[in-house]
């Protein structure tokens, strides 16, 4: 497509560049993770509406059996991980919304941990043997979302929309989030499956033109990708990109930028410009979803951070308590600070431990004050210098410290002069400024603030 | 096994991003204090005990009087971000280097106690702190301020300029000879025409290296260059600001110097001379009082380098660069709310 930019200027403006930490745990195999005693299924784990329990206290549930029914277009189902009986439906801790419902389940004894099915796909898979109701309709009913963090159900993206024709399909293998190597991991062992899920997803939005996107610090799994590619016939149209490493090159926006040089507009979606973003793991969930009937229960987390003892890449079960994992991985050092779920970037610090993994927690993070930084660990502020770093920063080109004192002192309506809303809350600025201000804190408040005003959330 | 347990029961939470650039504010200031270090060396080169004494009264008054105004307005101490520090040095580079320490001490409580303190401290204040200190010393002893110590290296026998006649070893600095050429040409005397040449400015070489009258730390443009490569090598400052004063000023001048190339200095003497390169790498780049885009920086730069060669050409100083800081200074939140960011994805349709 002529479209598409020279690989010299694959990126976008704006953007930062943190140490990517990514050896920890960039050579640790996928492998099992523990087999728990107990799982915990947030019935919230995808942007939209909360899904409804659909079984009682008390209930044996099997494995792979559906225990949340989404009732709205833009929702998610979810699955039990595990045999089991139901234990509860209760208030649970969630990684961002505080507390949520959830289903308890107890797991019966014999439950054995799960393997992942990367050995099931072959890279001559045809996805033409499949229609593309059957596709969406089984990626709904697997309950799939967006698994590099947003959440965002897949069937919704995955359905043509005749307004909206997609032209341009990207697979997301950029992981610019420092620490994390799970999707790294995937694109080196699952390269069949995750294509298998590409080609269905070409198939179902009949588009032909697929970008498959990685940072150029993964060599080896841009290789991977190009060896396949070369060495199979049912995958025509589909071209791997290495982009630049610079974070955040695996936002949305951002990628559609680097990889076709158009902006998604702001408070848009991307099928507006015909394109379609979709994560590796996602991917590889669709393919297990579509072939092999299987919901989304499982998923690679990472473990890691200097403060974890031995770093690991595990396949687990959708449910099962952060600590549990920490625990499977040796626990924490006495310098660990911070545990974050998701990237040291956009992930969520936590406290509670019995915080169970949910399908978008690509990442446990425990960080020490190598890594937070002296000032942002001491708590060190001093006013805004107005440096003007975050501007800098900014890959959507905002003025962050404007918008930050605006909320900070009540005048939403500034916010809001300043595209507030145009902030996709990656982090950048806080992250490069010298005062140490919680800038994309602030617009994150100013955001829920503002959905209150306009009573789009309950206060 | 019990470490790792008190660790997991006091986790800190805070929003996002959990990792930082490790690149505070105080930092921020330390890499303008070490890119000064060059300057330090060339003005104690020069001028020897002198510079000492000048620096540190104005070091040391500038950190007593913040100390003194955090503890009236019962605030937290601030000087661990260095900032004080800063003022302090810019303030003692940007006065003649004979000046008496009780004025340096006057103009250093004045730079931070009006000039920042005032307006809420680091961050709060419109004006350069130390600039707001050298314009009330100037103010004050207009004759002090004007009054240039040769180098140590220089011929002690070059031609007697101070105002009175008494003070040994004083010498007008090349841009008071530029203005000097410029008032001669305006009187319309043949016999009193200064015609500007090596014997009163000073060779390029002499300029660049600051063996020449100026003030302390404004004479060697070598040792600033150096200490700007530092702000550069650190990211400390951007291009925006220094490009625009050196090139607005530099095409200013060069106007001027083709019309009369007698009467006028060239634009690489303008630029060597007076407080340009210190002004242009180390005072307007003040992110406090310059504008935050870089749009605005270059309007900003381009606005400080026309102001002083209109003061320095037209105007009554020979030099104006501090004028011209604090002239812009005073138009930065006009700039900065007539540069609207738009976002990548264009404004949205609400």
């Amino acid at each position: 497509m002529s479209t598409v930019r020279s690989r010299a200027s694959l990126t976008f403006s704006g953007g930062v560049h943190p140490p990517d930490y990514k050896h920890f745990s960039e050579d640790c195999a996928i492998k099992a993770g523990p087999v728990p005693k107990q799982v915990c299924i947030l019935l919230s784990q995808h942007i939209g509406a909360i899904c409804q329990p659909i079984v009682n206290k008390k209930d044996a549930v099997a494995a792979g059996q559906k225990i949340g029914q989404a009732q709205a277009f833009v929702s998610a189902a979810v699955h039990s991980p595990v045999k089991g009986i139901v234990k509860d439906i209760v208030l649970k801790p969630h990684p961002v919304l505080g507390r949520e419902m959830a289903v308890v389940i107890d797991a019966a004894e014999d439950n054995v941990a799960r393997l992942p099915q990367c050995g099931r796909f072959h890279s001559d898979f045809s996805a033409e043997q499949y229609s593309c109701e059957q596709i969406v309709d089984a990626i709904r009913e697997a309950g799939i979302v967006g698994m590099g963090g947003a959440g965002f159900p897949a069937a919704v993206k995955a359905k043509t929309n005749p307004s909206t024709p997609i032209d341009t399909i990207i697979v997301n293998g950029c992981e610019c989030e420092p620490f994390i190597t799970c999707d790294y991991r995937i694109m080196i062992e699952w390269t069949a499956q995750i294509l298998a899920g590409v080609k269905l997803v070409s198939k179902a939005l009949n588009c032909k033109t697929v970008y498959i996107a990685i940072e150029d610090n993964k060599p080896k799994a841009v290789a991977a990708f190009r060896n396949m590619l070369a060495a199979t016939k049912t995958a025509a149209g589909f071209e791997v990109k290495a982009v630049k490493t610079k974070y955040p090159q695996g936002g949305e926006r951002q990628l559609i930028k680097a990889i076709t040089g158009k902006d998604v507009p702001t408070g848009g979606i991307p099928p507006m410009i015909g394109a379609m973003v979709v994560n590796v793991a996602t991917a590889a969930a669709i393919a297990e979803a579509v072939v092999l009937n299987m919901p989304l229960t499982h998923r690679v987390v990472t473990v890691s951070g200097r403060g974890i003892k031995e770093p690991a890449n595990l396949y687990v079960p959708v449910g099962i308590s952060v600590g549990e994992l920490i625990d499977f991985c040796g626990g924490v050092t006495g310098e660990t600070e911070k545990i974050v779920l998701g990237g040291p970037m956009m992930g969520f610090a936590i406290a509670d431990l019995s915080t169970p993994i949910t399908k978008t927690s690509g990442a446990i993070i425990a960080l020490t004050a190598a890594e937070i930084g002296d000032a942002k660990s001491t708590g060190r502020r001093t006013p805004c210098i107005r440096c003007g770093r975050c501007i800098e920063a900014c890959p959507v080109n905002l003025n962050p410290t404007k918008i930050a004192h605006a909320v900070k002192g009540g005048y939403l309506d500034v916010a809001q002069q300043y595209f507030l809303t145009a902030c996709i809350e990656c982090g950048c600025c806080s992250y490069v400024c010298p005062a140490n201000i919680e800038l994309t804190g602030y617009i994150k408040t100013g955001k829920i603030l503002l959905a209150r005003q306009k009573q789009l959330i309950p206060k | 096994m019990e470490a790792a347990q008190a660790v997991l029961e006091n986790l800190k939470v805070s929003p996002g991003p959990h990792i930082s650039r490790h690149y505070c504010t105080r930092r921020v200031m330390l890499d303008v204090i070490i890119a000064l270090v060059p300057a330090m060396i060339a003005a104690w080169f020069y001028f020897q005990m002198q510079a000492l004494i000048v620096l540190a009264s104005c070091v040391i008054s500038c950190c007593i009087t913040e100390w003194l105004c955090t503890k009236v307005l019962k605030r937290p101490c601030t000087l661990g971000d260095l900032s004080a520090v800063v003022t302090g040095l810019l303030l003692g580079f940007s006065v003649p280097p004979h000046l008496p320490w009780w004025a340096c001490i006057i103009g250093s409580v004045f730079a931070i106690g009006i000039g920042k303190m005032v307006f809420g401290g680091l961050g709060s204040n419109i004006f350069n702190p130390a600039m707001v200190g050298r314009c009330f010393l100037t103010a004050c002893f207009g004759m002090l301020m004007a009054t240039w110590t040769t180098p140590s290296t220089i011929d002690k026998k070059m031609p007697m300029m101070s105002p009175d006649g008494i003070i040994a070893r004083t010498q007008a600095t090349p841009l008071a000879w530029a203005k000097k050429a410029i008032r001669s040409a305006a009187e319309n005397d043949p016999a009193k025409i200064i015609e500007l040449d090596e014997s009163n400015l000073g060779s390029l070489k002499d300029l660049f290296i600051g063996s020449r009258g100026g003030c302390l730390g404004e004479t060697s443009a070598l040792a600033l260059l150096i200490g700007a490569a530092w702000l550069f090598y650190r990211k400390t400052i951007n291009w925006h600001i220094p490009m625009a004063v050196l090139v607005s000023s530099f095409l200013f001048s060069l106007v001027f110097w083709l019309i009369n190339r007698n009467v006028y200095a060239s634009p690489i003497v303008h630029l060597l001379s007076g407080g340009m390169m210190l002004g242009a790498f180390f005072i307007a780049t003040d992110p406090v009082t310059a504008p935050l885009t870089g749009k605005g920086m270059l309007i900003f730069g381009a606005g400080v380098g026309f102001f002083t060669m209109l003061i320095r050409i037209i105007g009554q100083y020979p030099e104006g660069i501090m004028y011209a800081v604090l002239l812009m200074n005073s138009i930065t939140p006009l700039i900065d709310r007539a540069i609207k960011l738009i976002p990548a994805g264009g404004k949205p349709n609400a």
